[in-house]
């Protein structure tokens, strides 16, 4: 699953360890997340979107074909 | 080599996870430690009467509810991520157990192999499990 979680950090010029405290996850957490190595669970996805005032889909986009 | 050395030393954890994974590990050692020592005792007729026996066993069991505890409590407060790294680990622990087990268990019955020892199977327990934790800390980073 793809997402701009960088790119939305970055624009608010936050570290990762900014976002993971915002989010109540590790570092490692944030890194997987944003390299694209992990995705996350639906009740973090929400936290991330009220966060940055995003729908999810904002943030994280299927890369399935419909 | 870096992404070893900090899956190894769990290395971005917060420090609750990190307290809590060291109360676990204490846990685990306390449990080893009994097991340890209740086998050897039994060798030196130790156990011949009821009661050593019954304070061996309540011992062990009672440490061995308190590891089981202390991990459950790991488990609940990790993040998501760490918690599936977690998971899979004892999956494969499991897997590899049971899949261990039954083989040696071919072997032995068709005398290939000596009488399996039941301190093989929880060794094999224990390093899958490490060895799952190393690769899953090392692939989601």
């Amino acid at each position: 699953m793809k997402n701009r979680l960088k790119v939305l950090r970055a624009e608010r010029d936050w570290t990762q360890a900014d976002l993971a405290h915002e989010l109540e996850v590790s570092r490692q957490t944030i890194i997987a997340i944003e390299k694209e190595k992990f995705d996350p669970s639906l009740p973090l996805a929400f936290k991330a979107a009220r966060l940055f005032g995003l729908s999810i889909e904002d943030i994280f986009q299927d890369e399935l074909p419909f | 080599m870096n992404r070893l050395i900090n899956a190894i030393t769990l290395k971005g954890l917060p420090a609750r996870d990190i307290k809590n994974a060291n109360l676990a590990n204490l846990w685990i050692f306390a449990w080893a430690g009994t097991l340890a020592i209740i086998s050897f005792l039994s060798k030196y007729d130790w156990y011949a009467s009821v009661l050593p026996t019954t304070i061996g066993i309540v011992v062990h069991v009672g440490i061995g509810v308190g590891m089981m505890l202390a991990y459950k409590r790991l488990l609940k407060h990790l993040d998501e991520m760490e918690r599936k790294i977690q998971l899979e680990s004892m999956a494969l622990s499991v897997g590899m157990t049971l899949v261990g087990f039954s083989t040696y268990s071919i072997l032995d019955k068709a005398g290939f192999v000596p009488e399996l020892k039941p301190a093989f199977l929880i060794m094999l327990m224990g390093f899958t499990y490490i060895g799952g934790l190393i690769i899953g800390r090392i692939r989601y980073r």
